[in-house]
């Protein structure tokens, strides 16, 4: 008895395209875009920090730490466009400026001499931040020794000289300022403001399940054949969808947004801000909402079932998030990577809601990723037009 | 009031219509009968605008289909054989909504609702959720909504399918009831006797083509078959096995109804000259077939349906 009940079990199960794809495909699929998105992090031979460097001091000293970097195989110096640039438009994760007067550490005793400035991406977390400082740190650190080095042969090699070393003060706490991109002086980032984007993003796109179970059981019951019969009209069934859902996640986005700024301070957490303005948080959910509409509609009318619906809802929705940074931060991927995470719309939506919670930004600042989220859904659900017109013609 | 003359409709290499003609006229209950694949369903679709078809010419209230079918499916409604609703709405958020999304004026809609609930007894759950009524309610329910735009013709695909019998007879009583409405009804079914006791009119499709339409008395009458109906004198069953019971090609429709599964003229009057010496009187002798079942399975089985 037990033996039937065993392989009934495995006979359904191996039947099952669906489960199979949510069993191996989508396993093998997630292992190998987190695994290339991780890939350099343990690598030691591979850059993992992308910089930049303006150097205002122009000095030996200066040109000195410069150098250090430069050979540093953890570090990938870029050549910035602008001095004034900053670091996400100039696809780097620091730009490190060298003031004028950099130098007079090494040779002066008082500690009153420029400071490094490090102006940080805002979606950069705090351990990549120490990595970097660590870095600065170090090859400052090791120009210094080499000016010790120089000042004592020289002294040597003037032994009548009874002139003591100057005695140098080093403090490492004013030898580096650093801001965050879009940043008031002082202020930094938090883990709520550099996470909730993601959730917020990766949550909208979950309106996939329910919107296409609804959707194929509408077609499955011919309710959406009977609706054709009453003169609906695609635009006026796709609207009828869109809308309501639009309201919906536009509900979820300010759901969350509360939860962050009123239920997580209670948890000992910061409290989540809207850095930038509310017209440009409204623009991204909304074009973002279309975008995972347009997805989920997409996915209805290609699929039979609402069991094929949930799993290669769910499957999508999981491996876009894994591509587009939702799952793993995109400054740690490799370039590849990086490029690759376009493809996802998640990506652009992130991008979005960073711009709107950490970099300040305002309506035009978003409106790069609210064109290509528009575009995706519309595009999305022209496809999803032509399907659902031929397929419902095919099987009326 | 539907007119189709050479209507073709392929899908692909397959095809489904093979130059169809039929007519059917107002106010009568027209019944659609066809094996599964005989091109029921395409008719069907094509007549309410869901498929093109490739050639042929169709009229409906005397419009042509293609350029007219916005005006003519606002007097048509298509019940189709699933329950095409929402099962987590109430039986008046149903009707509200598909009657809503019709356009239709207000007061029109609100009287439309009164008769579709009325018509199919669904007064005493409007307030139900579709999910939590029965079978036969569900069916109702199905209906229903296909009266909210008070079409002039409507077709049912198989709308009795999965119920029980009371609730069958219920629904057959409404669709009889539209025929003094002087509705149109085009009706597909598997089910011959609900055929039987609705239609005034039936056509058989098979492979895409009408192989036989008419009345059903006409069409039992039929030459087409290979049976013999011998109307006799009121006899006891009983007496006619003892009298029959040497021949295995006639078998006794009830006491004063004989078939015989032969047309071959020995064979008939070999059984008239048996039931003459047995004093049965002979009524009538007609070729022909006793049910709309057995003419259906003749005249379908000479070819199987391709499509």
């Amino acid at each position: 008895m037990f033996k039937a009940m065993l392989i009934k079990e495995f006979l359904l199960v191996s039947r099952d395209k669906h489960a199979l794809a949510a069993l191996f495909i989508m396993p093998a699929v997630f292992i190998l875009i987190m695994s290339l998105a991780l890939k350099d992090v343990f690598n030691e031979d591979k850059a993992l920090i992308e910089y930049a460097v303006i150097d205002q001091d122009k000095s030996l000293e200066s040109y000195s730490v410069v150098s250090k970097l430069r050979v540093n195989k953890m570090m990938n110096e870029h050549n910035i466009s602008t001095p004034f640039g900053k670091p996400k438009e100039e696809g780097v994760q620091f730009i490190v400026v060298i003031p004028k007067g950099f130098k007079s550490q090494f040779t002066q005793s008082d500690a009153n001499h420029s400071a490094l400035q490090i102006e940080v991406a805002s979606d950069i977390g705090q351990s990549h931040l120490m990595l970097f400082k660590t870095q600065i740190l170090s090859s400052v650190m090791q120009t210094r020794l080499d000016a010790i080095n120089l000042a004592q042969e020289m002294q040597a090699s003037r032994s009548g000289d009874t002139k003591k070393p100057q005695k140098i003060v080093f403090d490492e706490k004013k030898m580096m300022k650093i801001h965050y991109a879009a940043l008031d002086e002082g202020e930094k980032p938090t883990s709520t403001q550099q996470s909730v984007p993601s959730w917020i993003v990766f949550g909208l796109f979950f309106v996939i399940i329910p919107m296409s179970t609804i959707f194929i059981s509408e077609r499955k019951q011919n309710t959406l054949m009977r609706l054709s019969t009453m003169n609906v009209s695609l635009p006026v069934l796709f609207g009828g969808k869109i809308i309501p859902y639009m309201l919906i996640n536009q509900l979820q986005v300010w759901v969350m947004i509360a939860v962050g700024m009123f239920v997580v301070p209670l948890f000992g957490a910061a409290a989540l801000t809207i850095g930038g303005d509310i017209s440009a948080l409204v623009a991204v959910s909304l074009a973002l909402s279309l975008s995972a509409i347009g997805l989920s509609i997409l996915i209805a009318v290609v699929v039979d079932s609402v069991e094929q619906a949930t799993t290669i809802g769910g499957i999508i929705n999981i491996l876009l998030g894994a591509i587009g940074g939702i799952m793993v931060p995109k400054f740690v991927m490799p370039e590849f990577m990086r490029d690759f995470a376009n493809v996802s719309p998640m990506s652009w939506g992130l991008e979005g809601f960073l711009d709107v919670f950490l970099r300040r930004g305002t309506l035009s600042d978003v409106m790069y990723e609210v064109t290509g989220l528009a575009l995706f859904g519309l595009v999305s659900l022209l496809i999803a037009a032509v399907i659902f017109n031929y397929k419902i013609r095919r099987v009326a | 009031m539907i007119k189709i003359e050479g209507l073709y409709k392929t899908y692909g290499e397959k095809t489904a219509l093979n130059g169809l003609s039929l007519e059917i006229k107002e106010g009568t209950i027209f019944g659609l009968l066809g094996p599964n694949g005989a091109g029921k369903t395409t008719l069907i679709s094509i007549l309410n605008g869901l498929t093109q078809f490739n050639r042929g010419k169709v009229t409906v209230f005397g419009l042509p289909l293609q350029e007219n079918i916005q005006a003519i499916r606002k007097r048509c409604a298509l019940i189709p054989q699933t329950l095409a609703f929402y099962e987590n709405l109430t039986v008046i958020e149903n009707l509200n909504f598909f009657g809503g999304i019709q356009n239709i004026e207000a007061n029109t809609l609100k009287k439309n609702i009164t008769y579709a609930v009325e018509t199919n007894r669904l007064g005493s759950m409007l307030k139900q959720k579709a999910s939590t009524l029965s079978g036969g309610q569900k069916r109702r329910l199905n209906i229903a909504i296909g009266l909210l735009n008070n079409p002039d013709i409507l077709f049912f695909d198989e709308p009795t399918v999965g119920i029980d019998p009371e609730s069958r007879n219920e629904i057959l009583e409404t669709i009889l009831s539209f025929k003094k409405a002087n509705k149109t009804v085009v009706y597909t079914s598997h089910y011959m006797p609900e055929i039987e006791k609705i239609c005034d009119e039936v056509a058989i499709i098979n492979a895409g083509e009408i192989i036989k339409q008419g009345s059903i008395e006409s069409m039992l009458s039929s030459d087409d078959v290979s049976e013999v109906i011998i109307e006799i004198r009121e006899t006891p069953t009983v007496e006619l096995e003892r009298c029959l019971d040497k021949y295995s090609n006639i078998s006794i429709v009830d006491e004063s109804t004989l078939m015989l599964d032969t047309k071959a003229s020995s064979a008939v009057a070999e059984i008239l000259t048996l039931l003459e010496k047995s004093d049965i009187a002979v009524r009538n002798v007609r070729y022909g077939t006793t049910t709309l079942e057995s003419l259906f399975i003749a005249l379908t089985s000479k070819g199987r349906a391709d499509v």
